[in-house]
């Protein structure tokens, strides 16, 4: 049964530099691989998760907190997964 | 004469000669505009979706042929795939096909215009920057448009001095790093890719020139010169002559203060001055110990709270200052305290909106406000201060009474681990950082109750003179000979000494051999500086007499203006070190 509900979790941007170019990367790549509508929530600006260019424009600096919506089937898979990355500050060292 | 000399940016140093050799990418320069008949509308479409796939093509074929020493480089290729993947540069550059009937060439710049209005808004330096992987991505699909074969790196056959509109990460996968004797760029700040590369190729660079395109053809015989951020053009033979002494005096001078970096930094006269290192990872000791560093005058704890999922317990602390402890002894360690604003902090602490931080909750008041987190740290640095060369610092104190508060939070810790029966050193030095204003006037007071000073001169001079360094509209205030500062640390290197206590400089300006003299005049005890400094200081010192120190100090204490002090300096710097007036620029300026 799909749901259209839309599940959200607040994340924290762990990363020294903000989500600079390669966490953006690496986000956008994660997110499309889900047919769920995912969107990232910050200071009243939302953009799509999708995007890089909309990613990098939302200039998350460090300690950033940032609101993750999704919606669709693979709307809660898509949630924690993209939370996964945000904790491991997607793979970088720093 | 050379025919042009161009002033630029000088991001890794040293010098180099040899022949121009432009790449064609980034902004394409001449962009067609024309404004499409209907019918053509489709075939404009079409242009534009080909160009994206080959230029993506293409950077999936350099992707995979990264060479290995370049992989960590090389990982913004995988963002530029991205961006030419991203619907919104493709379909932003299709919509003014669609709907303003232009051509696929002026599209395209039209939809990074708009990107480029979005990013020039963005507060954070470093994000903002990032509009120049846009555009060099743009600058790619653009050459496919405008169907430029573009020259390859691949087909370079000689030793060549690499000149570029902007230098793309994927571009420098494909050259030869031993074809590439330097780099100039039109484009970039101190923190583009091609300063970071330069530097892990140590080869020259420089950016942020602006007439480069204009100013150099291909195949034109150039100098680089990174010490001083210079670009010559076809030099005459007496530049040649001066740029081969350069080179020569360059290399010896290297060799030579590296070779005598483990030597005392002893002035002619003999007074002696400790110069210690700035690190903030346990890796860096090796560079310390290595550039010949007497001591760590300041260990950055915060490291290990930053960045980590979890806040870090007390047995992890406690090894890694043991550990610290053990590699450097019997030099010293000095561990300061926690020193983060709780924007820092937000994984662990909630969102606190400070409309200030930088005059808002952070160091000793972030650690009396989260007095378990303070507490902890404590008890970390107690317990490994059975290692007798730790000393313990304590960040921003503002007065005694703040002083007091936190002794009194150190000294419960202690109780708790005499009680527990834990050991730990009850002579362990304590002193504190001297680096807000209210701080520096009261130094006298606070003398009496620690055991030594540290000056931070970076926050000192922010808080003292009012400005933010990194904004630029007021960065030229950032003066570190400022009358006020000099008055000021000499005030704070008096009221120690009066009292009997040690007292080092662990600012930037500890590391700017411009500064040196100054401070040595100062006679302050420590100099604490990142380590890659530390064989220039040294030299520095061993080359000085604190006579001519004393003389300097007293004349720039006797001046009234920056400007005259800066001159002082540089006058003082000509007669005494000409070797470092040569490799080294000023960052002092004029002023007035």
């Amino acid at each position: 049964m799909e749901t259209l509900d839309v599940v959200s979790r607040k994340v924290f941007v762990a990363n020294e530099l903000g989500l600079h170019a390669r966490p953006a990367a690496r986000l956008a790549r994660e997110a499309q691989k889900y047919s769920a509508r995912i969107t990232l929530l910050s200071q009243e600006q939302e953009v799509d998760a999708k995007s890089i260019l909309d990613l990098l424009t939302l200039a998350l600096g460090p300690g950033c907190a940032v609101e993750l919506k999704a919606q669709g089937e693979d709307a809660q898979a898509a949630l924690e997964r993209l939370e996964q990355l945000f904790l491991n500050r997607f793979e970088e060292e720093r | 004469m050379a025919v042009h000399v161009i002033q630029g940016i000088p991001v890794s140093t040293g010098v180099a000669l040899g022949r121009a050799y432009f790449l064609n990418r980034g902004r394409a320069r001449n962009i067609p505009r024309q404004n499409i008949p209907d019918r053509d509308v489709e075939d404009e479409l079409q242009r534009m979706d080909q160009a994206f796939s080959q230029a993506l093509a293409e950077l999936e074929d350099i992707q995979g042929r990264v060479p290995a020493e370049l992989l960590e480089h090389a990982r913004i290729i995988d963002s530029h795939i991205m961006m030419l993947q991203d619907p919104k540069l493709l379909e932003s550059a299709k919509t003014y096909i669609r709907n303003m009937q232009l051509n696929a060439e002026w599209a395209l710049e039209k939809a990074v215009a708009d990107i480029e209005t979005v990013f020039r808004s963005i507060e954070d330096a470093y994000i903002r920057e990032r509009i120049q992987d846009v555009r060099l991505v743009a600058g790619r699909v653009q050459q496919h448009l405008l169907g430029e074969s573009g020259n390859s790196l691949r087909s370079i056959n000689t030793r060549i001095i690499l000149l570029a509109h902007d230098l793309s990460p994927a571009d420098t996968v494909e050259l030869e790093v031993g074809k590439i004797m330097a780099f100039a760029t039109v484009t970039g700040g101190k923190t583009s890719h091609t300063g970071i590369l330069a530097r892990a190729m140590q080869i020259p660079a420089i950016v942020g020139a602006a007439d480069l395109e204009e100013s150099i053809q291909d195949g034109q015989l150039i100098i680089i010169d990174g010490l001083q951020g210079r670009i010559i053009v076809e030099p005459d033979e007496e530049e040649l002559a001066s740029f081969t002494d350069l080179k020569y005096q360059f290399e010896e001078y290297q060799a030579g203060i590296n070779r005598s970096s483990h030597l005392p930094a002893e002035t002619i006269d003999g007074y002696r001055v400790k110069v210690f290192a700035n690190i903030e990872l346990l890796e860096e000791v090796s560079s310390v110990l290595g550039n010949g560093g007497e001591g760590v005058g300041l260990y950055r704890t915060e490291y290990s709270y930053l960045n980590r999922l979890k806040l870090p317990d007390e047995e992890q602390l406690l090894e890694e200052y043991q550990d610290l402890a053990s590699i450097m002894f019997p030099s010293k360690v000095v561990l300061r305290t926690l020193d983060v604003g709780a924007d820092k902090f937000m994984n662990h602490f909630g969102s606190l909106d400070e409309a200030n931080p930088a005059l808002g909750l952070r160091a000793v008041r972030f650690c009396l406000h989260h007095m378990d987190l303070f507490r902890v740290q404590l008890r970390a640095i107690l317990r490994a201060s059975v290692h007798e060369n730790i000393s313990l610092m304590f960040p921003m104190v503002s007065g005694l009474g703040e002083l007091r508060q936190v002794k009194s939070v150190l000294n419960s810790v202690r109780m708790e681990l005499k009680r527990e029966g834990v050991k730990y050193n009850p002579e362990m030095p304590v002193g504190i950082m001297i680096e807000l204003p209210s701080a520096m006037i009261t130094a006298d007071i606070l003398a009496t109750e620690v055991d030594f000073f540290s000056i931070g001169t970076n926050d000192l001079i922010q808080y003292s003179l009012g400005i933010d360094r990194t904004n630029s509209f007021v960065s030229y205030l950032y003066q570190p000979l400022h009358p006020a500062l000099v008055r000021m640390i000499k005030y704070v290197v008096d009221a120690g000494h009066r009292a009997g206590i040690e007292v080092s400089i662990c600012g930037e300006m500890a590391a700017d051999p411009y500064c040196i003299p100054v401070l040595m005049g100062m006679q302050v005890d420590c100099l604490s500086m990142n380590p890659q400094a530390v064989p220039v200081i040294k030299h520095i010192i061993r080359q000085a007499t604190m006579e001519e120190c004393k003389a300097l100090l007293k004349d720039v204490l006797a001046s009234k203006t920056v400007g005259r002090n800066n001159k002082l300096v540089k006058d003082s710097i000509f007669r005494r070190h000409p070797s470092e007036l040569m490799f080294y620029s000023s960052l002092l300026d004029e002023g007035y």
